[in-house]
């Protein structure tokens, strides 16, 4: 039987897609620019199908890549001419346990319907990206997501207790603790498995915790007219041994976004930056960390500070945060994503940097990012139909990424490799270490079916090279731009292929 | 035979000649290491880390260190308490053990439960694998999803993947108010007792109950005791204080209990036992960086 046989009997008619007109939607991710196209879609409904898909892959030997709702923002979720596996009708809660304040989910679960079905215990889901009203679990699972509260309660990996894993040759193993029974024997094979980007197999259930829904809550928006005394502020803040749950960044571009936009929050058009700040906890000594917060932030330079205690106010000063890269679709088609992470004390200087930076390639960059964690998301609106506005752009990118690596950073904090910052990785890393990471893929995926040709870059788990000179050579320079017939692969892909057939 | 090397080069040369020769290597920093499920073979020749000690970046203002594995908890401690800050790592066992000890045994401490355990402290390790190769996973920034993670996977792998020689670590800023309270309990409910404590609006920072040995030396005399660590501002702690007097009649005591208790209770996790499919990752991730097994062998079983 062909494969594509195979998968109808195991999902039915409707569940798999093989016609290009179909095919189209899922070509991209959340970060607009890169096209892949699958052969073929296949959507298994219960982890039974899945499962079966998954062996019926690994028999045909071949390569696939594991997708929930495709808002990712690194490419991650693009299936290059191999078979695309969506999750995202595998979205059953299977059981809540309020006493243990642990869920059992399925992966297509959608992040915000979790915390929405623990609401009744006073229970919620702790990191939220700002797609957390799309995004799936499962997917927060491949890519260790994180979001503004992580801050103080940690990203997916702090989160997840367990995962019944299909590994690419079909095998099925629970990996970490999902009964709670006690610590895990081995290797935290969960701890390697979150954040592996769909290489090492599909989560086809996962066990995460739940955290207690803070007693009170209150958001403060702090208004500068230096971005610089805002950064300060971030740093005076966490020095003074308060953490908040978030403290967010945006600057005056992104308030200018927002605030054209549907999703206005009020925020004052003519700042600089302003901060948005979130305590919690208990009711008792909040209110010191209130006054602490804001009494810093006006000593740093603060016109003012707006504090709000209210849902319905505190909902509209988070609504311009969570909705700020969707407002920046007003000023141009496409946008470039960055989630450097630097140390937070070189926040100041690497702000004042990214802004000669956006000045010497004339773009525009708009900042917006989790200030407390030094996560900088640097985005840059363009026209990918204007050659040489592209290239402006992506050379603009280069630069702040180096100079984030230069700072003692890292090339992503929350998003993943994917696609996007495969040309960033030895930058960052050693070959050796490299080459370890491809090792520790080979113990789940020897034959590199799994979502190949992301996160390391193939030549790595190849053959050592010596280490590449600091300018980028052409061929590793990020291919953010879709090619004319939007099916061309990249360089990666195409020396996997050979690979991939065992 | 004993090996001791002073630099990364000397540790990457002994471990790939020892790897070439089949010579087993028995790891050790500060050689208070807590025996694993198994003892590591006979044969193991030692390999001394004390040389890789030292505290090598720490910028206060980032709430970040990087340190040298042999470092002790207790220089960790004391570095980090001058500029008002600490690492929750405290792990059972007390403060004379090494963070890459801590750190490959993933031993976790008392303040685990409210903060988290080794694998969500640690930022990035300097390793050198049972094939020399020096590895530096992660890095020094608090969220960093760069690669596949191996930070995760060498914590608590009791040195059977590599040797840690570097350790990053997030801080924290020590709370303003920080007491120990002693409250008495009637021993057969002091579980229910602590399980209230932490699910009431103003958790501790820890939540322990006294041995015997450890009732007389800090005067808690006959009866059972909790012993309770608030911490957090002074509004908070006041709350959190009531909470504690609400489970029976409580005092303040010297915090120095902590110290004691992690020093006299090595306390071992449950370990699930590994099903097939899981035992048999695990030794493909031990031949994939120790393919001759020669790192703590015996030691995972």
């Amino acid at each position: 039987m062909s494969l594509e046989d195979s998968l109808r009997a195991i999902v039915g008619e409707r569940h798999v897609l093989v016609r290009p007109a179909e095919l189209i939607v899922y070509e991209s991710d959340g970060l607009p620019g890169y096209h892949r196209r699958p052969s073929m879609a296949v959507f298994p409904a219960d982890a039974g199908e899945a499962l079966q898909v998954v062996r019926a892959l690994a028999q045909h030997g071949t390569p696939f890549v594991p997708r929930g709702a495709g808002t990712g923002l690194s490419g991650g979720a693009l299936a290059d001419g191999t078979v695309l596996l969506g999750l995202q009708r595998m979205r059953r809660i299977l059981e809540i346990d309020p006493v243990r304040r642990t869920a059992r989910v399925e992966p297509g679960v959608v992040n915000a319907t979790l915390t929405k079905a623990a609401s009744p215990f006073g229970l919620h889901y702790a990191p939220d990206p700002s797609s957390q009203t799309a995004c799936t679990l499962g997917g927060n699972l491949a890519e260790n997501a994180g979001g503004p509260h992580c801050l103080k309660y940690g990203v997916t990996l702090n989160h997840v207790v367990g995962a019944v894993v299909a590994l690419p040759d079909g095998e099925v193993v629970t990996l970490g603790d999902p009964h709670g029974e006690g610590e895990a024997a081995g290797y935290d094979l969960i701890g390697a498995f979150v954040g592996s980007e769909g290489c090492f197999g599909v989560a086809i259930e996962l066990t995460v915790k739940l955290t207690p829904n803070p007693e009170r809550i209150v958001t403060l928006l702090a208004d500068f007219t230096s971005i610089n005394d805002a950064a300060v502020s971030t740093s005076a803040i966490i020095a003074e041994g308060i953490l908040p749950a978030a403290l967010e960044m945006m600057d005056q571009a992104t308030i200018g976004a927002v605030e054209s936009s549907i999703y206005a929050a009020g925020y004052p058009t003519d700042a600089a930056a302003v901060l948005l700040v979130e305590v919690d906890g208990a009711a008792a000594g909040l209110d010191d960390d209130v006054q602490a917060v804001d009494r810093i932030c006006r000593a740093h330079g603060a016109r003012d500070v707006r504090i709000a205690t209210e849902p319905a106010a505190r909902a509209r000063l988070w609504q311009g945060r969570k909705k700020a890269f969707g407002a920046m679709g007003r000023i141009a088609p496409h946008l470039v994503v960055q989630d450097a992470v630097v140390p937070r004390t070189k926040l100041p200087a690497l702000l004042a940097q990214i802004a000669v930076i956006g000045e010497k390639h004339r773009v525009k960059v708009c900042n917006v990012f989790h200030a407390g964690d030094g996560n900088l998301h640097p985005n840059i609106p363009y026209d990918a139909g204007n050659a040489d506005e592209s290239a402006r752009v992506h050379a603009a990118m280069q630069e702040i990424m180096l100079a984030c690596i230069d700072a003692g950073g890292t090339i992503t904090g929350e998003h993943g490799v994917g696609l996007d910052k495969l040309a960033y990785m030895d930058q960052l890393f050693s070959p050796d270490t490299l080459d370890a990471m491809c090792r520790l893929r080979d113990v789940f995926d020897p034959n590199r079916r799994a979502n190949p040709g992301k996160v390391v870059p193939v030549r790595y788990c190849r053959e050592w090279r010596p280490p590449a000179s600091r300018q980028m050579t052409d061929d590793r320079r990020p291919m953010t731009e879709a090619p004319a017939d939007g099916v061309e692969r990249t360089a990666y892909s195409v020396q996997l292929q050979d690979k991939a057939k065992p | 035979m004993t090996f001791r090397p002073g630099s990364i080069p000397e540790l990457s040369e002994v471990i790939s000649a020892s790897a070439a020769r089949a010579q087993p290597l028995r790891i050790s920093g500060r050689g208070t290491w807590l025996h694993g499920g198994a003892p590591v073979s006979a044969d193991a020749a030692p390999l001394h880390l004390d040389a890789f000690g030292g505290i090598i970046e720490y910028e206060p203002g980032d709430l970040t260190i990087t340190v040298g594995a042999a470092t002790t908890i207790a220089e960790l401690d004391a570095v980090t308490a001058a500029h008002n800050q600490w690492c929750p790592l405290s792990p059972w066992g007390g403060n004379a053990g090494s963070v890459g000890a801590t750190i490959a045994t993933a031993t976790a401490g008392p303040y685990a439960h409210a903060l988290g355990l080794p694998r969500d402290h640690v930022l990035g390790l300097e390793i050198v694998d049972g094939t020399g190769k020096v590895l530096r996973p992660g890095g020094k920034v608090v969220k960093n999803v760069a690669g596949f993670d191996l930070v995760r996977l060498m914590t608590g792998a009791w040195g059977t993947l590599g040797a840690i020689t570097r350790v990053s670590l997030r801080l924290r800023a020590r709370p303003v108010v920080d007491e120990t309270w002693a409250v008495e309990v009637d021993a057969m409910r002091a579980i229910d007792a602590g399980g209230t404590l932490r699910r009431c609006n103003t958790p501790p920072l820890a939540c322990a109950f006294v041995p015997d040995g450890l009732r007389t030396s800090f005067g808690l005399g006959e009866h059972a005791h909790l012993v309770v660590r608030i911490a957090g501002n002074a509004g908070y702690v006041s709350a959190a204080r009531a909470a504690v007097a609400a489970l029976g009649r409580a005092h303040t005591i010297d915090a120095g209990i902590w110290t004691a208790l992690r020093e006299a209770a090595p306390v071992p996790a449950v370990r699930v036992p590994m099903a097939a499919g899981v035992r048999s990752l695990n030794a493909r991730v031990r031949s994939a960086f120790d393919p001759a097994n020669i790192l703590n062998p015996g030691i995972m079983g």
